[in-house]
């Protein structure tokens, strides 16, 4: 039996509306921890990709002075990438443009906590 | 650093691996040890030490796999300090390459192991059809050829 410590964090966000995938990636290696994903989406690909681009957010953000990024999005013409990070892990969630950013926003924000519990755990 | 190729046809998907990868070191060569393309090194005998330990490893990790798993492993990973590499098999119409890269903090594994399966697309694409059956990895002439192919590389031919 395979081992899911962040299925209730993802399983909680994949059930929002126009959410499309949810995963949890390493930071560092760019590689996917756990993911729940639509039919269709290629979660190493996205992992990849995204937790690079979290990782160039957040040294940005820090080499211009301005902290710690506390939540990532993206906006493209057919939907949103979201990200936050916890440690060493970064929550992603894709949606489609419908999405409600705000409640999606407030549902990662709350998922930092388990995801630096668990992951600290993990680690 | 400036990138050499022994067929040209492997130059532009090498090309847009390392740029996209952000790769520090790239290596593409036969499974014999025999190079057919660098990234990054400055000189012959570190390409000719690079390429015999690669075909070293991936002969050792592919035996490995057979036994504990009844097929051979097609990749390796090594995490270091501040580099780490990626070796791994490229199938391509004109036979089994083996890959090694080398990259830094800049980059990671997923985005190594995401770009390297576009590079064997890539390689698989651009490889112009085989004229013949490729001869044994260790041919008799195995010596003259390596030492053809690093004089191509490093301007000595």
């Amino acid at each position: 039996m395979i081992a899911r410590p962040f299925a209730s964090i993802l399983d909680g966000l994949i059930r929002q509306r126009w959410v499309t995938a949810a995963l949890v990636v390493s930071e560092r290696d760019g590689i996917v921890v756990e993911s729940n994903l639509q039919i269709g989406q290629s979660g190493d690909r996205m992992a990849a990709l995204a937790a690079s681009l979290y990782r160039k957010a957040r040294l940005s953000a820090s080499a211009a002075g301005l902290g710690a990024v506390s939540f990532m999005q993206l906006e493209a013409p057919a939907g949103r990438i979201c990200a936050v990070g916890g440690g060493d892990l970064v929550l992603v969630v894709v949606a489609e443009p419908a999405v409600n950013v705000g409640l999606v926003r407030v549902e990662m924000l709350r998922a930092v906590g388990e995801l630096l519990a668990i992951g600290g755990e993990a680690a | 650093m400036q990138m050499t190729v022994v067929e040209s046809w492997i130059e532009a998907p090498l090309k847009r691996f390392v740029v996209d990868a952000g790769a520090e070191l790239a290596l593409l060569l036969h499974p014999s040890g025999q190079v057919l393309a660098q990234h990054g090194f400055a000189r012959a005998v570190d390409v000719m030490s690079a390429c015999a330990l690669a075909a070293g490893i991936h002969a050792s990790s592919a035996e490995l796999g057979r036994q504990l798993d009844g097929r051979p492993f097609r990749g390796l990973h090594h995490a270091g300090r501040t580099r780490q590499i990626f070796l791994a098999e490229a199938l391509s119409p004109r036979g089994a390459f083996v890959f090694l890269t080398v990259f830094g903090q800049e980059s990671s594994l997923g985005l190594v192991r995401l770009y390297f399966e576009e590079l064997v697309n890539g390689l698989a694409a651009a490889a112009p059809p085989v004229e013949a059956i490729t001869g044994p990895a260790l041919a008799e002439h195995f010596e003259r050829d390596l030492n053809r192919n690093l004089a191509v590389l490093f301007g000595r031919a």
